[in-house]
């Protein structure tokens, strides 16, 4: 295959700075379908790849890399070997930026990727207007916990931020009864804000009585928690609960261990499993309730597929993945799923608009299991959280028994307003 | 820069949106924003010695001024929105300025820094007010009476949105010149080089130095008021203290001794950004060494550097 001036200084400029801009994978010599163009066909990707996110978009990066070799040795899609190009997710004006190039200057059939929500919140009404489709890995397009976009063309958005909050919610009741005080330390921006808010409002409808006597907002990337954990240890309450997601998640574990915090209290880390395998048996104790998104890499009801991409993902980066490769890597397979599906009833490539028509309902089988596309074009899977426990061959926490919660059944439905939705979903206990 | 210079320059980017692709097109928006801001910034650092770390606040005022008066107030006239934003960015600027114009060197560059970061805060934490981290929507503003919510957004951007943008930049260029060559200009150069003498002279250095920071804060505002359309959403992070960086980062890389040395700096930022983003993942650190690069070697910009080689045409810009 010929590489352009472009895809050389790619691999220069990679080779020089050690990163990761994203050449060719080895392709499978196949034959285009009738119909089908020969030439590659061009995924746009954008990825986090600086400050505290840079891991979880290095991670949705693997995904789909990983994604991309596997079709490609398997011959492409529709015989057209699949090309990368990866752009940077930053601040909103200069994604927005990054996005257009993507669809204007290098042509892309579909762009992957979104993180932040501050983010695609710019990203989503900008892929309306390009008329490009859009997945979104893990952004959406929610004003706090309501949606902006309910009837969108061209833009696919992540599960409900609040999702695992309720998740967690739900999980808190069924194995800590009894539970009369709840504290919150959560990240001082609209996830953190939101997962709190939720989780408290479910959290009641299980509990009446409970009272929730602290809560804490810590700025995102604060690396020391001594005040904080000392205002936890004067509240006395019977469990903490957080949606720290990052480096935090194991910053406030380890201090918190160094004080004995969770000798005396229960604890929920909703999306902690962010960043699992930092967190090590020495300071995370056993029974703690901890979310991993998505995608659990243990899951020993886990299929084929997942086993082989955590074997291969330890192999090649000597780390367990984390769920963000899964979001990112549905994302690529329902777009693979979509062309063929609508090459199928086209006869030929499928236009932009018709990748996007297959694309809605459309079911896949992704790392954690199947997944699909809600009408409304929010994603819809399994989430995972458990208790955790030492008795693993790792040197960090895992979770047994392990919880799975579809989004069929916790997450509001489209068109839905969140509080109404809890009310009529969670009756009042007690 | 000679007038034939500036003549080709001009008639390029009246002709662009016919010769160039859309996404070079696009760019241009930002280049134009920032031209008006760093326009006004020079007139602060350059020509009265002043370096602001916290100019991004003004950005920010423009920038959210638009998003409210667009989502929240109905009010969808792009020439209303510049003058609310010129109007609001001297509002706040004019206490602002009271308070820092009495320090110089770092103590200016740390009070200004804080103003901003203030700013920043107010921005990400009432969250109501300001919707946040998730920032605030900006609507497709009207030009000139029309409304173009007919045509596809990009359309849009580099047609009438893209003349609209440089006619500002022209009119701030112009207005700008006209200050810097006026008796006012003369004395903010009179106060930078020298406010001892200045003082013995009779000038007012304090009230120079606030009106310089007024006016620079107008030309942040309106330029955060032409950011915000093209993206759609504006967001704390056009207030933050980087973003004011990346402004001064720009002055400096075309050059703060020249009139048009920021402008440059503007250009070359944004289309050396694209370039470098798209080919290199850790593009921060290659812009790092270039600021590095440019302040050891090339400390009066690229301007400088052309001036070294036409000492005479460019004493004459």
């Amino acid at each position: 295959m010929k590489s352009s001036r472009r895809e050389f200084l790619k691999a220069v400029g990679a080779a020089a700075v050690g990163g990761g801009a994203v050449g060719f994978p080895a392709v499978a010599r196949a034959q285009a379908r009738k119909g089908v163009p020969s030439e590659p066909v061009k995924v746009g990707v954008l990825a986090i790849r600086a400050g505290i996110a840079a891991a979880v978009g290095t991670a949705g990066l693997r995904g789909t890399e990983w994604w991309a070799e596997r079709v490609n040795k398997a011959g492409g899609i529709l015989g057209r070997p699949v090309q990368l190009i990866v752009e940077e997710e930053s601040n909103p004006k200069d994604t927005v930026e990054r996005y257009r190039r993507l669809i204007l200057q290098e042509k892309v059939e579909v762009v992957l990727g979104g993180i932040s929500t501050g983010v695609t919140l710019a990203l989503g009404p900008v892929a309306e207007d390009m008329g490009a489709p859009w997945l979104s890995w893990d952004g959406t397009t929610q004003k706090g916990v309501e949606e902006t976009m309910p009837n969108p063309k061209w833009a696919f958005k992540s599960v409900d931020n609040e999702f695992e909050a309720i998740v967690a919610a739900v999980l808190t009741a069924k194995y800590f009864k009894g539970i009369k005080t709840v504290a919150g330390i959560n990240n001082d921006y609209s996830y953190g804000h939101d997962c709190w808010e939720t989780y408290q409002h479910v959290l009641r409808r299980y509990t009446p009585d409970v009272k929730f006597v602290l809560e804490l907002f810590p700025k995102l990337g604060v690396t020391d928690f001594t005040s904080h954990i000392a205002s936890i240890q004067q509240a006395k309450p019977d469990l903490l609960m957080s949606s720290f997601w990052s480096g935090d998640t194991t910053i406030i574990m380890k201090q918190a261990a160094a004080v004995g915090l969770f000798k005396t209290m229960k604890a929920v880390f909703t999306t902690g499993g962010g960043v699992h395998d930092s967190l090590k048996k020495e300071f995370t104790p056993e029974g703690l309730l901890l979310g991993y998104n998505s995608m659990y890499f243990d899951d020993p009801k886990g299929s084929a597929l997942l086993k082989q991409f955590v074997r291969e993902y330890k192999a090649k980066h000597n780390e367990y993945p984390p769920y963000e490769c899964d979001h990112a890597y549905f994302c690529a397979e329902s777009f693979k799923a979509a062309a063929e599906k609508a090459y199928a009833s086209a006869g030929q490539w499928p236009t932009k608009a018709q990748v996007v028509k297959a694309l809605e309902g459309i079911e896949v089988e992704s790392l954690s299991g199947r997944r699909s596309w809600r009408g409304d074009h929010i994603q819809m899977c399994n989430f995972f959280q458990g208790v955790t426990t030492h008795k693993n061959p790792y040197d960090f926490v895992t979770i047994n028994p392990v919880e799975v919660m579809s989004t069929k059944v916790a997450m509001k439905p489209a068109g839905g307003k969140l509080l109404d939705w809890i009310n009529a979903t969670f009756p009042l206990k007690g | 820069m000679s007038r034939l210079v500036l003549g080709v320059v001009t008639g390029v980017i009246l002709v662009l949106p016919l010769l160039a692709p859309a996404y070079h097109v696009l760019l241009m928006l930002p280049f134009m924003a920032y031209a008006v801001i760093v326009l006004g910034l020079n007139l602060l650092f350059g020509y009265t010695g002043l370096v602001s770390f916290g100019h991004a606040l003004f950005i920010g005022i423009g920038a959210y001024t638009g998003a409210v008066l667009t989502t929240h107030l109905g009010v969808r006239s792009l020439e209303l929105m510049l003058l609310a934003s010129a109007a609001l960015g001297a509002l706040i600027a004019a206490p602002v300025a009271a308070l820092c114009v009495r320090y110089v060197k770092i103590y200016f560059g740390m009070l200004t820094l804080a103003f901003g970061m203030v700013f920043y805060t107010f921005l990400l934490k009432f969250y109501r007010l300001t919707g946040g981290d998730e920032g605030m929507q900006v609507l497709r503003p009207t030009l000139l009476g029309q409304d173009l919510g007919g045509i596809p957004k990009t359309d849009y951007l580099v047609g009438p949105y893209y003349y609209y943008s440089l006619a500002v930049l022209v009119l701030a260029g112009l207005v700008m010149w006209r200050i810097v060559h006026s008796p006012f200009g003369l004395c903010l150069r009179t106060i930078r080089d020298n406010p001892t003498k200045a003082e013995a002279l009779g000038i007012s250095i304090v009230r120079y130095r606030w009106s310089a920071f007024v006016i620079s804060a107008v030309y942040a505002a309106v330029g955060g008021a032409l950011l915000g359309p093209p993206t759609g959403n504006v967001d704390p992070t056009l207030a933050y203290w980087t973003h004011s960086g990346n402004i001064v980062f720009m002055t400096l890389l075309g050059g703060f001794a020249n009139f048009f040395g920021p402008v440059l700096g503007a250009f070359v930022f944004i289309f050396l950004q694209d370039t470098v983003m798209a080919v290199v993942p850790y593009w921060r650190l290659i812009f790092g060494a270039i600021l590095a690069l440019v302040v050891i070697f090339a400390p009066t910009g690229l301007m400088g550097l052309v001036a070294r080689r036409r000492p005479a045409e460019v004493a004459r810009a």
